[in-house]
């Protein structure tokens, strides 16, 4: 059903959103939450689905309703959308998820003033189709959650020495097993730089280094590949 | 070409419906959730508070039971602000009271405590419900971060004249470094037991027997 | 395989006879220290350096740069030193490691090694431990109660004392932070002031030291003076006006590491300012917070925090403070 070209279109996207302009690492939208909640796995991953999936239903709205929406007033019309949507997760959320609704606090709230969801609309979601929208956002939010992800198990394993401790807010009472303690429960192991604002800011800062450094590799890889079947001499020259 | 005046209608009418579209979205999302969310915001009240009393000693809802303190006694409690309290009971006897305390002194402001007393004026249990002390340092007084909140388990006005902190010549422990935070809960648990002690008349309802 | 460095960079030579002679300047301080802790510091010293080279040397080696060259520069053995006396001098091992190994891999390798670092390596070493690890920080030994030699290394690397010690011996708070507490619950300043003059003795080796490198034109006259001169513009009329709810400027000078600070910390040439005005700007802004974050603040001394925050304002205050451009000021200085 879908053409050689729109295929390697939808791979693109998803490369984009996942990797080349992720939302945490790239883009740096949305950082308050970022840098808020990821003090644990569990917390981080739970924010960051919220957030996908207001991102995944924004973009699909926006992008539906998007020939109905004069230039003019496409900013509104956004915002309109983009809070109804949070307030009815939030809402759901304090119903059906209510310790981990307490746990994130104001922060499902404030996803409505996450840059990455606004941005997304205006930039993509209004000029493209619901399915090309819907799946931008879908992938724009996995980034950011990734991201969240990857900071929330990095400050929790080095802060509290246990990885996705309250799985159960998430999972119900299965998640108690899913608790690993790296460092015995008993040891009362606390760094607490990592589970403060401060740990957050450095554990970024060190996943941005480090997807810069990947990038870097890769650059310098394909360049050695280049040179070597294209000029000896460039090669000697670049060995230095 | 339409007229500015016809497109401003225009946008407006669309901003119109989609505000109608988002309320009745909202609408009916609240519909299906404020039962749950009411529930769920009674049970978390009642979980916390259950924790200060001693489990399967009262059948009553806890939160429903909520009264304000008597100003009068108020002061006995030491707090300038209004607290309140809430009554347990067991097969219609009451099994234990719960008072909101707060102690001024904390390292970094107030610390507010939940209480719970048995009928006897002894304590059960305390909780730091929300306090500010130092990451690390001072928070050892909250449950999350370690047990030294149960050593006021069983405690009473008896043992009132040592209610102090080992430092000041009492009987509780704290964490050196950080002997505020436990001076200051210490202090407030020990004038809510005082305060019992001297107005539990007032304080136990009269149906006790 | 010889580089050629720029010219305007410091041949190594240079910049580790600088070094050495900072490290001969701390020495008296180091001596009276040992005089009123035991010899519990030398054994921070001396872990401080090891974790530092072998830090320094390990980031180096997975930077692509020589290792032994800039191992002789002896900068680390200078934060590390830094280091090892702004922490309790009977902290557990594994405390003056983690800081040390905070300080050379985050604060400075990270950042590009010697002369990259916006922040101060040694402050942010402290600042990491005095954040994370609160209540073990809080605990000094008390200069009154000395440990012999053998029980001070049985509790730095065993944590445990010998039978019969007092365990205030290692668990006495320092004066600044008994002041704090004591204030804050409404106690008489007299009481609180401390007993022993040990930090105040400890305080004039710093000050000898800071003294002699400034004699050898190692460090600016500017910045500990406006450092001082900032801790007094809030010190001194706050105690005219409460003698006895604000502590005395002498104390101030003498008790934390005020001296410390003021000769070995804010002069760091890397990432203090470069300008004389800017210097002057940098330590009187350290001076204040300082002051600020110890008397109203929540943690037992400021200077890690204040040299920290004045630290990310250089950029600003070199481009603003740089000499003037011919014609471009407007009478103002």
């Amino acid at each position: 059903m879908t053409t050689p070209a729109s295929a390697s279109r939808w791979r693109d996207l998803c490369h984009n959103a996942l990797w080349k302009q992720n939302p945490g690492l790239v883009q740096l939208l949305g950082l308050c939450p970022v840098l808020a909640i990821s003090n644990t796995a569990v917390n981080a991953l739970a924010l960051g689905l919220a957030t996908t999936l207001v991102t995944t239903l924004s973009g699909s709205a926006v992008a539906a309703a998007r020939q109905w929406i004069p230039n003019d007033i496409r900013n509104p019309v956004f915002i309109i959308i983009i809070a109804t949507l949070v307030t009815c997760v939030d809402l759901a959320m304090n119903a059906w998820l209510h310790g981990l609704y307490l746990v994130l606090g104001i922060f499902i709230p404030l996803i409505t003033t996450n840059c990455i969801v606004l941005a997304r609309a205006e930039a993509f979601a209004s000029r493209n189709s619901v399915r090309a929208a819907a799946l931008d956002g879908l992938m724009m939010g996995l980034g950011l959650t990734l991201v969240l992800l990857l900071l929330g198990a990095l400050r929790e394993i080095l802060g509290k020495g246990t990885l996705f401790d309250g799985a159960h807010l998430l999972l119900g009472d299965a998640g108690h097993a899913l608790v690993l303690h790296l460092v015995p429960a008993g040891a009362n192991y606390q760094f607490l730089l990592a589970m403060l604002p401060p740990g957050g800011f450095i554990g970024l800062a060190l996943l941005i280094a480090a997807k810069n450094w990947l990038d870097e590799r890769a650059r310098r890889r394909a360049a050695q590949r280049a040179s070597q079947s294209a000029s000896p001499i460039s090669s000697v020259a670049s060995t230095e | 070409m339409r007229r500015p005046w016809q497109q401003a209608q225009r946008s407006a009418l669309i901003l119109a419906g989609f505000a109608a579209t988002a309320t009745l979205l909202l609408g009916s999302t609240w519909l299906a959730t404020h039962r749950t969310v009411a529930d769920n915001e009674i049970a978390a009240q009642s979980a916390l508070l259950a924790q200060t009393l001693p489990a399967d000693s009262f059948d009553n809802v806890l939160p429903a039971s909520r009264q304000p303190l008597p100003t009068v006694i108020q002061q006995a409690f030491g707090s300038r602000e209004a607290l309140t309290f809430y009554t347990a009971r067991h097969q219609g006897r009451v099994s234990g009271l719960i008072f909101e305390n707060v102690a001024p002194d904390g390292y970094s402001g107030r610390i507010r405590l939940l209480i719970g007393l048995l009928p006897d004026g002894s304590v059960h249990a305390v909780r730091v419900v929300k306090h500010q002390e130092t990451p690390g340092l001072g928070d050892y007084i909250d449950i999350a971060r370690s047990d030294w909140a149960h050593q006021f388990g069983g405690k009473g006005a008896a043992n009132l004249p040592s209610w102090r902190v080992r430092k000041d010549g009492g009987e509780f422990d704290y964490v050196s470094g950080a002997t505020v935070s436990a001076r200051a809960v210490t202090a407030a648990v020990g004038r809510t037991v005082a305060a019992f002690h001297r107005y539990h008349a007032t304080l136990l309802p009269r149906d006790t027997p | 395989m010889t580089a050629i460095h720029s010219t305007h960079i410091a041949k190594p030579a240079t910049v580790s006879t600088v070094m050495l002679k900072v490290l001969a300047a701390l020495l008296p301080g180091i001596a009276l220290s040992v005089y009123c802790h035991g010899v519990g510091v030398l054994l921070q010293l001396l872990l401080a350096s090891l974790t530092a080279l072998a830090a320094e040397a390990a980031m180096l080696r997975l930077r692509g740069v020589a290792v032994l060259p800039a191992l002789k520069d002896l900068s680390a053995i200078v934060t590390a030193w830094l280091l090892a006396l702004s922490l309790p001098p009977l902290g557990g091992w594994w405390m003056i490691v983690v800081a040390t190994l905070f300080a050379i891999i985050v604060a400075k390798q990270l950042y590009g090694g010697l002369g990259n670092n916006p922040f101060n390596p040694a402050m942010a070493g402290f600042a990491l431990m005095v954040v994370s690890f609160p209540a073990q920080m809080a605990q000094w030994g008390s200069p009154q109660l000395p440990l012999d030699a053998a029980a001070q290394w049985q509790w730095i690397f065993l944590h445990t004392l010998p039978a019969g010690s007092v365990p205030d011996a290692i668990s006495s708070a320092t004066p600044l932070d008994v002041l704090k507490t004591g204030l804050r619950q409404g106690q008489a300043l007299a009481g609180l002031l401390p007993q022993s003059s040990a930090q105040g003795l400890i305080a004039l080796g710093w000050l000898a030291g800071g003294l002699w490198l400034w004699r050898q034109k190692l460090i600016p006259w500017q910045t500990p003076l406006a450092m001082l001169a900032g801790l007094l513009a809030l010190a001194l009329p706050l105690w005219l006006w409460q003698p006895a709810q604000y502590a005395s400027p002498l104390l101030h000078l003498l008790q934390g590491g005020t001296l410390l600070a003021a000769a070995f910390i804010v002069t760091d040439p890397v990432s203090g300012a470069s300008t004389p005005r800017g210097r002057l700007i940098f330590g009187f802004g350290v001076g204040l917070l300082t002051y600020v974050i110890r008397v109203f603040g929540n943690f037992p001394d400021g200077i890690a925090f204040a040299v920290l925050l004045m630290n990310m304002t250089v950029p600003l205050l070199d481009q603003y403070t740089r000499p003037a451009v011919f014609g471009h000021r407007k009478g103002r200085s």
